[in-house]
């Protein structure tokens, strides 16, 4: 049965949550924006303008000609549209969560994790040269590094503790539905079945 | 607080900014440290009693210190200190290009500074000059400054131009819990010095070479041991063979700070003949070990120690042969114990927070300036850096001014306050306590 989105906006990103036949979605939406569009044809046209006078000019390619053109593409980059439309989360109890992005373009790249490799959710601070920002990322089992639950988008910790809190829930109910039946019927470990073969 | 120096870097500077952290956690205080990333090291870290420590990836460039870039840590400075919600930001060491350019940009966005020096410098050659320039652009426009002796608070107003004033003394400590003497005194059949310091020529350690021949002729049953690392350990290593003293002079090598008490208590006299010092911890920690210390009679030193736990000399090597002697001669009237009860009572690190609490209270009660009303104490700074300073300044309240249209101060989340862990842990144990009784 699906119940209604609920939601938390801010200025650049939307986060939605979904239930859907006992399946806990967490979408982080990235919100269309006219002003960031413009700057990236801005920056597109001021590369593609650069690199043709290089090219149609008489003088050929000297280091100036090569520093401009880095310079606009580097300026062409900064400017540039995320290609992520959307990264989610989808929650299914006893299974394991999927993480995944979904491009402008249509494509949607997804990454399952079963239940028994998450060993516990994370939410991290992060530090880059220039900012600190929140990241909420999967402790697994038998892994050295730590899995991003979002790994293009930046939403800020008010969207991030729900889906937090959601995996923890997640996560303690896995563990408590082992305390109670460490041997679940039919499972090929239980001692029966081994008798039985 | 912020400094290029801090941990796991190990030196004064270093061991100062956590002690009082520490301290000031202690008295409920919120503390976070800034500082650049060492190697992995990078991102936010929790040490002991869960102290914030920001290692921000600016990786060092000269000996320590972040690549001076003047405005390009604007950013991450100004995150920092809104997201932790921060009132007054500590900068620590003049060498620390980290600390002058934190402290410009805290200033810019009116905040309350407070600067502690902890190294005397020079005036006459082409490092100090600059040094001094830059300390003088800092210190400029600060609220309060802390200097670890008098020598140290004497020479930073020369060298920077601030008002005496403004200027407080808090010295250094020590964690006498730490550093205790041995429970077994040692015998005096054999004297043991101890020298531990980096063998380097600030540290004197040409001095050295001078002394420890002279001391081995003229006393027989004097022994020494070395610890350190440095460049000037070949020449150490050059004397012991050319005196042919490998029996009686014992090179350690660089030795971990957890063990720098248990060599200090194999020794009698703790001998340190530094060139400068604004104060000296190691003797500090030689005496809270209950060693007698013979030492150069230079900065600060002679503000450190009572004149019957410290012998001086001047930085000669005649003059610390004799200073030497004396020590022997001292050494049976040494009880250590004593000595350790009497540094524990001296020195101790909460009463240095609870000093530099009252600079901060200080500092928070200094009036708030607007840019136009700062700018003409940069003027001061010089007939051309007046006016390069005036420049920097202007152009980082714009930068700011156009961070804070780009990414207003509002939209920077702040960081939920956890407090200090023995206060989380006591609130632990009252819950328990309470769900027991019920």
């Amino acid at each position: 049965m699906e119940q209604p989105a609920l939601g938390i906006s801010d200025g650049i990103y939307a986060y939605k949550h979904l239930c859907e036949g006992g399946i806990d979605i967490h979408e982080i939406v990235v919100k269309k924006s006219s002003f960031r569009i413009l700057l990236y044809y801005i920056g597109t046209i001021c590369l593609l303008a650069t690199v043709c006078r290089t090219l149609l000019s008489k003088e050929g390619l000297y280091l100036s000609s090569l520093w401009s053109i880095s310079f606009a593409g580097i300026v062409a980059k900064c400017l540039r549209c995320d290609p992520v439309k959307k990264e989610s989360l989808v929650i299914m109890p006893t299974f394991g969560v999927q993480l995944e992005q979904h491009f402008w373009s249509g494509r949607v790249r997804r990454k399952f994790v079963p239940i028994g490799k998450i060993l516990k959710p994370v939410l991290n601070e992060c530090v880059t040269p220039v900012i600190c920002y929140w990241s909420l990322a999967l402790l697994l089992r038998d892994e050295y590094e730590l899995m991003l639950v979002f790994m293009k988008l930046r939403p800020p910790a008010k969207m991030l503790v729900p889906i937090w809190n959601a995996l923890c829930a997640f996560k303690n109910s896995d563990s408590t539905r082992r305390l109670a039946d460490p041997h679940p019927k039919d499972s090929a470990c239980s001692p029966e079945s081994k008798l039985k073969t | 607080m912020v400094s290029d120096f801090f941990f796991p870097n190990f030196g004064g500077v270093e061991s100062h900014i956590y002690y009082l952290s520490q301290c000031l956690l202690k008295l409920g205080h919120k503390v976070v440290v800034m500082t650049h990333a060492y190697g992995n090291r990078s991102g936010v870290r929790y040490v002991t009693n869960g102290l914030k420590v920001y290692y921000v990836p600016w990786r060092p460039f000269l000996m320590q210190n972040t690549l001076p870039t003047l405005f390009l840590t604007l950013p991450i400075v100004r995150t920092i200190i809104i997201r932790e919600k921060i009132s007054v930001v500590h900068g620590h060491q003049a060498f620390s290009t980290l600390c002058h350019e934190a402290l410009m940009h805290a200033r810019t966005m009116g905040y309350k500074v407070v600067f502690t020096d902890h190294s005397l410098y020079g005036f006459a050659d082409a490092g100090s000059i600059h040094m001094n320039k830059v300390l003088q652009f800092t210190l400029a426009d600060i609220d309060q400054a802390i200097c670890v002796s008098h020598t140290s608070k004497e020479n930073t107003v020369l060298r920077s131009g601030i008002a005496p004033e403004k200027v407080f003394m808090v010295p250094n400590a020590v964690d006498t819990a730490m550093f205790t003497p041995s429970p077994k005194r040692l015998s005096c059949d054999e004297i043991v010095i101890v020298v531990i310091s980096r063998l380097v020529y600030r540290k004197g350690a040409d001095l050295l070479v001078e002394v420890i021949p002279e001391v081995c002729r003229l006393f027989p049953k004097v022994r020494f041991i070395i610890g350190g690392d440095g460049p000037k350990r070949v020449r150490l290593e050059e004397m012991r063979e050319k005196f042919s003293l490998q029996d009686r002079v014992e090179m350690l090598g660089a030795v971990p700070h957890a063990q720098v008490r248990s060599r200090l208590i194999s020794g009698h006299i703790f001998l340190n003949s530094s060139l400068t010092e604004a104060f000296c911890i190691a003797i500090l920690e030689a005496a809270s070990c209950g060693l007698l210390t013979v030492s150069t009679r230079v900065g600060g030193v002679p503000e450190v120690l009572p004149d019957d736990m410290i012998v001086l000399a001047e930085p000669a090597p005649e003059d610390m042969v004799r200073a030497v002697k004396k020590a022997i001669d001292m050494i049976p009237g040494i009880d250590p114990q004593v000595m350790h009860l009497r540094m524990k009572k001296l020195y101790s690190w909460d009463d240095v927070a609870k000093r530099t609490e009252i600079v901060y209270d200080r500092a928070m009660q200094s009036s708030t300036t607007n840019l136009l009303d700062r700018l003409p104490r940069y003027l001061t700074c010089g007939s051309w850096a007046g006016k390069l300073f005036c420049i920097v300044m202007i152009i980082n309240y714009l930068l700011w001014r156009l961070l804070e249209f780009l990414q207003p101060a509002e939209d920077i989340e702040v960081v939920p306050d956890i407090g200090p862990l023995h206060a989380q842990i006591q609130r632990d144990d009252l819950c328990e306590a309470q769900e027991n009784q019920i």
